[in-house]
């Protein structure tokens, strides 16, 4: 895995945006990564206590995910169409710390906030195409104790190489906190040459 | 048998890479979380990979280490070992793991389960319909709890864990000292 990158996040908007929403913005140790052998990006947000990964799933390993739980080959293209992330969250503090995937939101190019579908209504939906599996994707909400850590699939309805921003909250001590992506991106459709 | 082959193709390409650069793993921690108060543990019966059924109560008396799981699961996979190394150490004292697989085929982890490095000897019990999974609350895997010998869960951990850890085995090993009706 190699490091692109490493910066704090873009300080003004940030502050703005903390401004605007009167949730503290947590300014966050950014770095990018290259995975070496597939050539796939990851992005990891380093907060204090608080990590969070976003890391670029292509469409044949979804579908290979899905197919192999034995889903049906329709759920599995659906699945397979979505700009999807394997998401890793720790908490790395001494106290408790909570997140709700219904609390984030991505923003597109056109500058638009969108809300991040969560596990449930994706449930709601498998339910509906007669499946009962229930695992993969990342639970709507977690409340950790301190070591806990939790990994799923996150599902963006984007087109491949999609650049966007991500903005998250997760509660820490019982305070809100808040922090961006600045620009994540969908992985390619089909894998990159390395 | 397509299906075991489709299995077990997956189950060998997957973990090389494949597919996918597989995710990356964090380390394991191995903090242990213990329930401000501990709750009685539902009882369950589940099939293991012999085809014979399996009930929590079997090991009431015991000291019982509940990890539920998947192959596909990078974290998962990783504790195995140490949860293999542990059982081996305290097995012949009270002490029992029971792995229970969330919506996978007993076929398809036996043919992962021959692949691994350090073979599971623990009970692989398969939670086929998340029924298990469910009555628990497990929101993700892996999870895992501890179950004390007067069948409570006490302690509780969501994500990937070194069981061999020495404070895990301090707590299995005070569980194991407890008597078997008091906390």
């Amino acid at each position: 895995m190699k490091r692109l990158f490493h910066h704090s996040g873009r300080i003004l908007p940030a502050l703005l945006l903390s401004v605007l929403g009167h949730i503290p913005h947590s300014i966050a140790a950014v770095e990018t990564f290259t995975d070496e052998a597939s050539g796939l990006l990851s992005w990891r947000a380093q907060h204090p206590g608080f990590s969070l990964q976003f890391i670029q799933l292509l469409p044949d390993y979804v579908r290979a995910v899905y197919s192999g739980r034995g889903l049906p080959p329709k759920v599995v293209e659906l699945m397979a169409g979505y700009c999807m992330f394997g998401t890793i969250i720790k908490n790395e503090s001494d106290g408790p710390l909570a997140y709700r995937v219904a609390d984030w939101r991505y923003i597109t190019a056109d500058g638009q906030s969108h809300p991040v579908k969560t596990k449930t209504q994706w449930l709601a939906d498998w339910q509906d195409m007669g499946v009962a599996f229930r695992w993969s994707l990342l639970p709507d909400d977690q409340q950790f104790a301190p070591g806990d850590w939790s990994q799923g699939f996150t599902t963006l309805p984007l087109a491949p190489d999609t650049v966007f921003k991500l903005k998250y909250q997760w509660t820490q001590q019982g305070e809100i906190h808040e922090g961006i992506f600045e620009d994540l991106r969908c992985a390619p459709a089909e894998a990159p040459d390395v | 048998m397509f299906d075991r082959c489709l299995a077990l193709i997956l189950v060998l390409c997957a973990p090389f890479g494949l597919l996918h650069a597989e995710l990356p793993s964090p380390e394991l921690s191995h903090e242990l979380n213990r329930l401000a108060t501990p709750v009685a543990a539902p009882d369950f019966s589940l099939e293991d990979l012999d085809g014979e059924q399996q009930a929590l109560s079997d090991y009431h008396g015991k000291v019982i280490m509940l990890n539920f799981w998947a192959t596909w699961c990078p974290p998962c996979r990783r504790e195995i070992p140490s949860m293999e190394s542990i059982y081996q150490d305290l097995g012949d004292k009270g002490f029992v793991v029971l792995g229970v697989n969330e919506f996978e085929t007993p076929d398809h982890v036996f043919a992962y389960t021959g692949q691994l490095s350090v073979f599971p000897n623990f009970p692989i019990l398969f939670d086929r319909d998340s029924k298990v999974s469910e009555l628990y609350g497990v929101k993700g895997l892996p999870t895992t709890l501890l179950i004390n010998k007067q069948g409570q869960v006490v302690y509780r951990a969501a994500g990937g864990r070194d069981f061999d850890h020495p404070e895990v085995r301090a707590i299995v090993s005070e569980l194991l000292a407890e008597g078997d009706g008091g906390n």
